[in-house]
């Protein structure tokens, strides 16, 4: 993992919210996630960048218990999944790929059926709901079947459902995709607030203007390998200042223009 | 046109091709279930083959028979009556397929394709379906039998009323899936539809019975003789609609082509050109519609659930309960769910009127056909029956939120005491209501063996149970329970393991009531022993639950990767 472009920070030699040593995962011969070491500080937000199929939704299936690591270790909030991986989803909070969503619950039954796994009481169950619904704009929405739901709407639901346990750290698998300009700003101040606080966020996106906007640390990872992790800023120092996220995303993961090969367009 | 239609045979050609090589499994064991789930289609594809080639011989055989004179030949009588129930099944076979087995036209408005073209090639799917490959022998080999007995002229009426007749066939085909997809697309309006479906099916499967019961019901003579009072222009309306029904229309135009009568052959193949040019007519007009109409009208539910169902069930966790309560939901709130419930209801209730009015004086010991032992016997065994569905395909059912449960803190234990719970509660619900209406409407019998019944369906889900979270882990299937066909059914492997699982389950307590029934004559010792049965029973299902945890636990991510 040498060749990892690891910017070590104060805050990166302190606890970790995550942390792998030599993740791996294979499918048959394709190593999709190929002995990463992720290092996310705790109270971080922490972007993870990639181009598609690099390995990032099935590090997030590992990291969150969907998957079984073929190599390495983990220790989420401390606590290893191999061992506990009950206590660790008693602590975090997920928004998937497939957004996880029963189609046939209602909004507030879906938020009903997490407070109940997590055992909380009714009565605060009720409160973080109203709260949750109000806040992503589906109060109206509360009796609706999640079947009937738009993408939008279904998004909002899952990211409702995964901070309802007030978990430690979040796993938000491309959460602004599909959601409207409003209720993307409603969740990223949301979301800042939920680091403010204390909590770490752990989120792939491909735009990557909000990932600039909101992240603290990065972590880039191209073939299933880590190629770059450690605070934004100091990623962007040295050589590499003045670049945008954007630009050093490219450099890093070795991607090319290459539309001069339509030129009939 | 054409090279859209060939673009359209090589799309579902690629589709069938590729459904068939790129399995996607992840571990041998899913592509043996993979296999197993692509062997029915294949073996019912191979005897297809055998199938045409057989009514091949009998339609060139009656074509034959035809050109010797012989107007009311056996073969033809048959093909005659198979031909009669395709327009019957062409128009309600397209709600038994899968939505996914159809191309959605709509989407395919985004291509440069004509409507008309669309249409056609919409239209053109038909000829995949089993019902028209099963009848093109027919039609195609009763002018080879014609051609072979030398009646050249009565050959090509009759080809060119077969073809008309598919033309008929096809167009009606396409105006039942528009019709259908104009209907679903409101999802209630869809589901209820597919609801009434469901429990028409068996209640329709019911029918002979029970009109056989009414012919030996007190008063039938009243009955029958009023049947014969109708009308007689009621009964000369009958035999004219009869008559240009186009099965019919093609078999006398055939006839009378080959007894010479060309007039009549004439007026047939007119007939049918008028039939296939109106239902293709309409067809369009419902295909305009559906590409003119929004993709879903899907309705609001404003069901103020909360407080009941924010309550944790007794004696589980509240994990365990919140699964459990989930699934209750799902099969209250899809169409197979649904069905599961109501089917088992429609169904006890029409063998209660035959055991009635036609098994009353069966001896059948102390489950009388005349006491409300007999039905509520039969309406537990369905009741428990029904469930097997979703019951052999717990988990894969939740479909996305199947990840939802994955990724919460649930034991494995609480995850699986909570699935059994929930399929138990489903199955309670049609079993309870059936128990009931049988004891208060013939509450005469034994209370011992009243009492024995929900003792023997307990001890029979106890064991049910495990094998169900077993067969459910092991071979998973996506499903749509908004389907009511295949589409909606657990894995092939899996319903069949899960119905001798079930037969097995039940077996100790069937015999401990017989035994000491009819052989020992003791029924106050049934509902004992029964309850010796439930105990032990209770503590084999909570041993294999054991193994039914590890299994699980080891195809936890080939679950989580199911969709």
């Amino acid at each position: 993992m040498s060749s990892v472009a690891t910017v070590e920070s104060p805050a990166m030699q302190g606890d970790f919210a995550v942390q792998t040593s030599g993740l791996t995962r294979t499918f048959g011969n394709f190593r999709a996630v190929d002995g990463i070491d992720l290092a996310v500080p705790s109270g971080s937000f922490y972007g993870f960048l990639g181009p598609n199929g690099a390995g990032k939704s099935t590090t997030i299936k590992c990291l969150t218990g969907l998957l079984r690591p073929t190599a390495g270790t983990m220790r989420i909030l401390g606590v290893d999944p191999a061992v506990d991986s009950v206590a660790v989803k008693r602590r975090i909070g997920v928004v998937p790929e497939d957004l996880a969503l029963f189609d046939r619950l209602t909004a507030e039954e879906t938020l009903n059926f997490v407070a109940q796994v997590h055992g909380i009481d009714p009565a605060t169950a009720k409160q973080r709901s109203a709260d949750l619904l109000d806040l992503m704009d589906l109060k109206s929405a509360g009796t609706t079947l999640v079947t009937d739901f738009s993408h939008g709407m279904r998004k909002k639901l899952s990211l409702a459902a995964a901070l309802l346990p007030a978990p430690k750290l979040l796993f938000l698998d491309e959460p602004f995709e599909g959601i409207d300009a409003v209720a993307s700003r409603q969740i990223k101040d949301l979301l800042l607030s939920f680091v403010a606080r204390g909590g770490t966020i752990f989120l792939t996106s491909h735009i990557l203007e909000i990932v600039e906007r909101l992240s603290t640390h990065i972590g880039v990872i191209a073939h299933g390998k880590l190629v770059a992790q450690g605070r934004i800023d100091h990623l962007r120092s040295g050589a590499d200042s003045g670049k945008t996220l954007e630009e050093l995303f490219i450099d890093l993961v070795g991607g090319e223009a290459k539309s001069h090969a339509l030129d009939w367009i | 046109m054409l090279r859209t239609l060939r673009a359209f045979a090589w799309l579902r050609w690629r589709m069938l091709i590729n459904s068939l090589e790129k399995t996607g499994a992840r571990d041998t064991f899913e592509r043996f279930s993979i296999a197993i789930e692509k062997l029915g289609p294949i073996m019912a594809a191979v005897l297809m083959v055998p199938s045409a080639l057989i009514l091949a011989a009998a339609a060139t055989a009656s074509g034959l028979a035809l050109a010797r004179g012989d107007q009311h030949s056996l073969f033809f009588e048959a093909a005659r009556y198979l031909l009669f129930i395709v327009p019957i099944v062409s128009i309600f076979g397209p709600l038994l397929l899968p939505a996914a087995d159809r191309t959605n036209p709509v989407r395919m408005l985004l291509l440069p394709i004509p409507r008309s073209t669309l249409y056609v090639a919409q239209s053109s799917s038909a000829f995949g379906d089993i019902w028209v490959l099963l009848m093109l022998p027919i039609v195609l080999f009763v002018p080879v039998g014609l051609l072979v007995g030398a009646s050249f002229v009565a050959a090509f009426l009759s080809f060119a009323a077969g073809v008309l007749l598919v033309l008929v066939i096809v167009g009606l085909t396409a105006l039942a899936t528009s019709v259908l997809h104009l209907l679903v697309r409101d999802r209630r309006r869809g589901e209820l539809l597919a609801l009434l479906f469901i429990v028409i099916i068996p209640a329709a499967s019911m029918l002979p019975g029970l009109l056989n019961g009414l012919r030996h019901a007190p008063g039938a003579e009243q009955r029958s003789s009023a049947i014969s009072n109708v009308p007689e222009w009621v009964k000369d309306t009958g035999v004219r609609a009869l008559a240009m029904y186009p099965p019919e229309v093609y078999a006398r135009s055939t006839r009378s082509a080959a007894s010479g009568d060309l007039m009549t052959a004439g007026a047939g193949l007119v007939a049918l050109l008028a039939a296939a040019l109106i239902v293709h007519g309409m067809g369009m007009a419902a295909f305009a519609k559906v590409l003119a109409s929004p993709g879903s009208t899907g309705a609001r539910r404003a069901v103020p659930t909360r407080a009941a169902w924010g309550r944790t069930l007794p004696g589980l966790s509240s994990g365990a309960s919140a699964v459990a309560l989930a699934q209750l939901r799902l099969a209250l709130r899809t169409p197979r769910g649904r069905s599961i419930v109501l089917s088992p209801v429609v169904v006890t209730g029409i063998f209660a009127f035959v055991a009635r009015n036609q098994l009353a004086n069966f001896d059948s010991g102390p489950f009388s056909f005349s006491t409300g032992l007999s039905i509520a016997g039969f309406a537990s065994f369905v009741g428990l029956l029904a469930v097997l569905p979703v019951a052999m395909n717990q988990f894969a059912i939740d479909n996305a939120g199947l990840t939802l449960a994955l990724l919460s803190p649930l034991s494995d234990r609480e995850y699986l005491a909570g699935k059994a719970v929930g399929n138990g509660l489903i199955a309670a619900l049609p079993i309870s209501l059936s128990l009931v209406v049988a004891l208060l409407l013939l509450p005469s019998g034994s209370p011992a063996l009243w009492l024995a019944i929900p003792l023997a369906l307990l001890s029979t889900y106890f064991l049910v149970a495990p094998a169900a979270a077993i067969l459910s882990a092991l071979f998973p299937r996506v499903v749509d329970l908004n389907s009511i066909g295949r589409g909606s059914n657990a894995h092939g492997l899996a319903a069949l393991l899960g119905m001798i699982s079930f037969v097995v389950s039940a077996l100790p307590a069937v015999l401990i009531t017989f035994a000491s029934s009819a052989w020992l004559h003791n029924t106050s010792l049934v509902p004992v022993l029964l309850l010796l049965w439930c105990i032990v029973s209770y503590g084999i299902g909570r041993v294999l639950f054991i193994p039914a945890r590890r299994i699980f636990a080891r195809r936890r991510e080939n679950l989580a990767m199911l969709l």
